[in-house]
C-alpha cells in the first residue's frame, strides 16, 4: 500500500533557478494493483518514484509505505519496496548468484535465507543456467533477469518500476511485463512509470496522468477514454494536459 | 546514523572481490609498484654506465703551460698518447684568438680538459735531483676533466716510477726499501654517488605517489562507475545506509592504496639490497646511499603512510562520487594528481629541513619523514607531530566524504 500526500519538489537549477519537479502531488496504490504514472519524458516520474523510494528527500508532502512514513524511517521502507528501473546496471565483473546475494547482504537477510530464495527465484526466472558466469557475459535478456531477482530478493510487498522496458528489445521487455503481472497476482502493490501509452493500457489497473510535475487526472484506463471521448490514451493524454 | 559492522564487511567482501577482478586495477595496485623501481634502477645504471664508456673513450684535450721544460722523453709520451691531445698555451691561444688572459677561465668555461702547469727548468732540476712540481687543474665537475687527470696520471706515474727506479739503481739499493706495503684502493666514480644520493631524495615521493596510484582506479570504479553502470540507485534504495557505504568502500580503496605502498617498500628493500650491488658493484651500497633500510624504518615508513592512505582515500571517493561518469572522474583525479606531485616532490630538494611547521603541512611531512627514516635520522618530535597531523586530517577528510554521501546534488549529478 503506497499513499502519497501532497509530494512537493524542489530543485535549485542555475540556469532556470527553482524548479518544482514535482507538485503536490497526491494519490493511492493498493496491494495487488498496479498503478501507472503516465507522462513525457521530464513530467516527473522518476522524481515521484525517487520520493517513494527514499533516495530523494521530498520538500513537504509525505509519502507512506504500507503504513511506516518515508521521511522519518526511510532505513524501514526500503526493506519494505523493491526497485527496478530500465538502466539499472549490473557487476560485470560478479556473477548473477554473488550480485543478487550482495544483496540479500544489504537487506541484512542471513546466508540460509538467501540460498533459499536465489534457489526459487533462480528458478521461477529459468535462470541456473547462467547463475555462475560473469554478469557482463550475459545477453541482455539474460541481464534483465538478474536485475529482476537483484530487486526482489527480499520479497517486499511493494514494487517501484520507474520505465522499466526503457531501453530494452522486444524479449527482454516481455520478461519485464509478464514479472509486473506477477507481482500484481501475488497480490503486492505495483507502481510504474512509463511515457508508452500503450504499455500503460494493456498492464495498468489505474493510471494517473503527470505532467510538468501536477497530476491532471487519476483513474482506470477505459474511464480516462470514456471521460474524454477519445478511442486511445494518447489523445486522451493530448485532451486531458490541453495542449 | 549508525554503521552496522556485518553491513559493512558485506560491502567490503563484494567490492574487494569485484576490485580484484579488475586488470586495470590489479596493475596499479600489484604490478607498478613492484616493477616500478627495478626497473628505474636498470635504467639508470645501464645509463649511468654508457656515460662513462663514453667519456672514458674520448680524447682529452690537454694544454700544458712550459711545454718546452719537460724533459723529452716525457714531453713525446703525453704527445704520443692515444688518449690525450697535446697542445702548449701558446698554440692553443694561436688556434683560439678569442682565449681569455686568464687560461684558467677558459678551463672553467670548457674550452678544454685539464692544464698542465710546468714550472720553468723542471728537466734541470729533475737532473739534479731537486724537488720541484706539475700543477694539474681540472674542474672536478666535470666528469671529463677528471676523467683527462686519470689519463694524465697514467702517464706521470710510470714516468716518476721509472726516476725514482733509476736513481735508486745509482745508489745500488733495492726499490722494495720505499714500498714497504702496497695500497691498492678503486677509484668511486662521483657520478655512482651522485645518482645514490638522487635515488634516495626520489624514495619518499616514489612511495606517495604509489599509494596514490593504487587506490586511484578502485576509486573511480566505486563511486563514479555506480554512476555510470547505473547501480548507484540500486545501492541507495536498498535499507544499508549511506555511512555503511562510505565506510565500506573507504576500506577498499585504503586497502589497495596500502597495498601498493607496502609493495613498493618491499621491491625496493629487495632492489636496493640485491640489485644495485649488482650495478654497482663490491661497494658498501647502503653507505653509499646513506640509506638505512631495516624492519623498525620500514614498519615507521608504513606507520606515517597508513594515514595519508586514508586521506587519499576520502578524497578520491568524494571526487569520485561527484563526477558523472569514469572518464570525468579520471580527469578530476589528474588535476590532484598534479596538484600532490609538488609537495612530494619536497623530497627532492636538499635544502628543505624538518620542523614543526613542515611537520603540519600534509604529504610535505610524510615525504620528509620518509627521508630522514631512510638515512637513519628520525626525530621523534617530529614523526609524531606529523602522523597526529596526518590522523585528523584523515578523520576530517573521512567525515566530509560522509557528509558528502548525504547530499542528494552529489548523488543524482547525472
Amino acid at each position: 500500500m503506497i499513499i502519497a500526500k501532497d509530494l512537493c519538489k524542489t530543485f535549485k537549477d542555475k540556469k532556470r533557478g527553482t524548479v518544482r519537479a514535482v507538485d503536490n502531488v497526491s494519490f493511492e496504490c493498493k496491494n495487488g494493483e498496479v498503478f501507472g504514472l503516465l507522462g513525457p519524458n521530464g513530467a516527473g516520474k522518476t522524481t515521484t518514484l525517487r520520493l517513494l523510494s527514499t533516495s530523494l528527500k521530498p520538500t513537504s508532502g509525505t509519502a507512506t509505505i504500507c503504513g511506516t512514513d518515508a521521511k522519518t524511517q526511510p532505513e524501514k521502507v526500503r526493506s519494505l519496496i523493491g526497485f527496478l528501473s530500465g538502466n539499472t546496471g549490473l557487476y560485470g565483473r560478479l556473477t548473477a548468484r554473488e550480485m543478487v546475494a550482495y544483496f540479500g547482504k544489504l537487506y541484512s537477510m542471513t546466508k540460509p535465507e538467501i540460498d533459499k530464495r536465489i534457489d526459487i527465484l533462480f528458478t521461477m526466472l529459468d535462470m541456473h543456467d547462467f547463475a555462475d558466469g560473469r554478469n557482463d557475459k550475459l545477453s541482455s535478456g539474460m541481464k534483465q533477469k538478474v536485475s529482476i531477482a537483484r530487486s526482489v530478493i527480499h520479497d517486499p510487498p511493494v514494487m517501484i518500476f520507474d520505465e522499466p522496458t526503457t531501453g530494452l528489445d522486444v524479449m527482454s521487455s516481455r520478461t519485464i511485463v509478464k514479472f509486473i503481472r506477477q507481482c500484481r497476482d501475488a497480490g503486492k502493490c505495483v507502481i510504474f512509470s512509463t511515457h508508452i501509452m500503450s504499455e500503460a493500457m494493456r498492464l495498468c489497473d489505474r493510471v494517473a496522468i503527470i505532467h510538468n510535475g501536477r497530476i491532471f487526472a487519476d483513474s482506470t484506463p477505459t474511464d480516462l477514454l470514456a471521460q474524454t471521448g477519445t478511442d486511445n490514451l494518447e489523445d486522451a493524454f493530448i485532451k486531458i494536459v490541453g495542449e | 546514523m549508525i554503521v552496522r559492522v556485518r553491513i559493512v564487511h558485506a560491502i567490503f567482501k563484494k567490492e574487494m572481490t569485484d576490485t580484484l577482478r579488475d586488470r586495470r586495477t590489479l596493475v596499479f595496485m600489484l604490478l607498478v609498484p613492484i616493477a616500478a623501481i627495478p626497473l628505474l634502477l636498470m635504467a639508470l645504471s645501464s645509463l649511468m654506465t654508457s656515460q662513462i664508456a663514453k667519456e672514458m673513450e674520448r680524447v682529452s684535450e690537454v694544454v700544458v703551460q712550459g711545454l718546452e721544460y719537460l724533459p723529452d722523453t716525457l714531453r713525446s709520451e703525453l704527445i704520443g698518447s692515444d688518449d690525450l691531445t697535446v697542445v702548449s698555451e701558446t698554440q692553443y691561444r694561436a688556434e683560439n684568438p678569442t682565449a681569455n688572459s686568464d687560461i684558467t677561465e677558459d678551463l672553467r668555461l670548457g674550452g678544454f680538459d685539464v692544464l698542465m702547469v710546468v714550472p720553468k727548468a723542471f728537466d734541470r732540476a729533475i737532473e739534479i735531483e731537486s724537488p720541484t712540481e706539475i700543477e694539474l687543474f681540472y674542474d672536478e665537475a666535470e666528469m671529463k676533466s677528471e676523467f683527462a687527470v686519470s689519463k694524465i696520471k697514467t702517464v706521470l706515474d710510470p714516468y716518476r716510477e721509472r726516476i725514482i727506479q733509476a736513481r735508486l739503481d745509482q745508489r745500488d739499493i733495492s726499490g722494495d726499501i720505499i714500498r714497504p706495503f702496497e695500497i691498492v684502493s678503486e677509484n668511486v666514480a662521483s657520478m655512482q654517488k651522485v645518482a645514490g644520493e638522487k635515488l634516495g631524495a626520489m624514495l619518499p615521493y616514489l612511495i606517495i605517489i604509489m599509494c596514490f596510484m593504487g587506490a586511484m582506479y578502485p576509486a573511480i570504479d566505486l563511486a563514479a562507475g555506480e554512476k555510470e553502470r547505473g547501480t548507484l540507485e540500486t545501492l541507495l534504495v536498498s535499507p544499508a545506509t549511506r555511512g555503511e557505504f562510505v565506510v565500506g568502500k573507504y576500506l577498499v580503496i585504503l586497502t589497495t592504496g596500502i597495498t601498493a605502498a607496502i609493495l613498493s617498500m618491499g621491491s625496493l628493500t629487495f632492489s636496493l639490497n640485491y640489485m644495485l650491488e649488482d650495478i654497482v658493484g663490491k661497494m658498501n651500497v647502503g653507505r653509499m646511499l646513506a640509506i638505512e633500510f631495516d624492519t623498525s624504518t620500514v614498519i615507521l615508513i608504513l606507520m606515517i603512510v597508513l594515514p595519508l592512505a586514508g586521506i587519499f582515500a576520502a578524497i578520491l571517493l568524494s571526487v569520485s562520487i561527484f563526477a558523472r561518469s569514469f572518464k570525468e572522474a579520471q580527469s578530476y583525479i589528474t588535476g590532484i594528481y598534479m596538484v600532490l606531485i609538488l609537495p612530494a616532490f619536497v623530497s627532492f630538494l636538499p635544502g628543505i629541513e624538518m620542523s614543526y611547521r613542515m611537520a603540519l603541512i600534509p604529504i610535505v611531512n610524510v615525504s620528509l619523514i620518509i627521508k630522514d627514516a631512510i638515512s637513519g635520522q628520525v626525530e621523534w618530535n617530529y614523526v609524531i607531530t606529523a602522523f597526529v597531523s596526518t590522523i585528523v586530517l584523515a578523520a576530517l577528510t573521512l567525515v566530509a566524504a560522509r557528509k558528502w554521501f548525504e547530499r542528494e546534488s552529489v548523488l543524482f549529478r547525472m
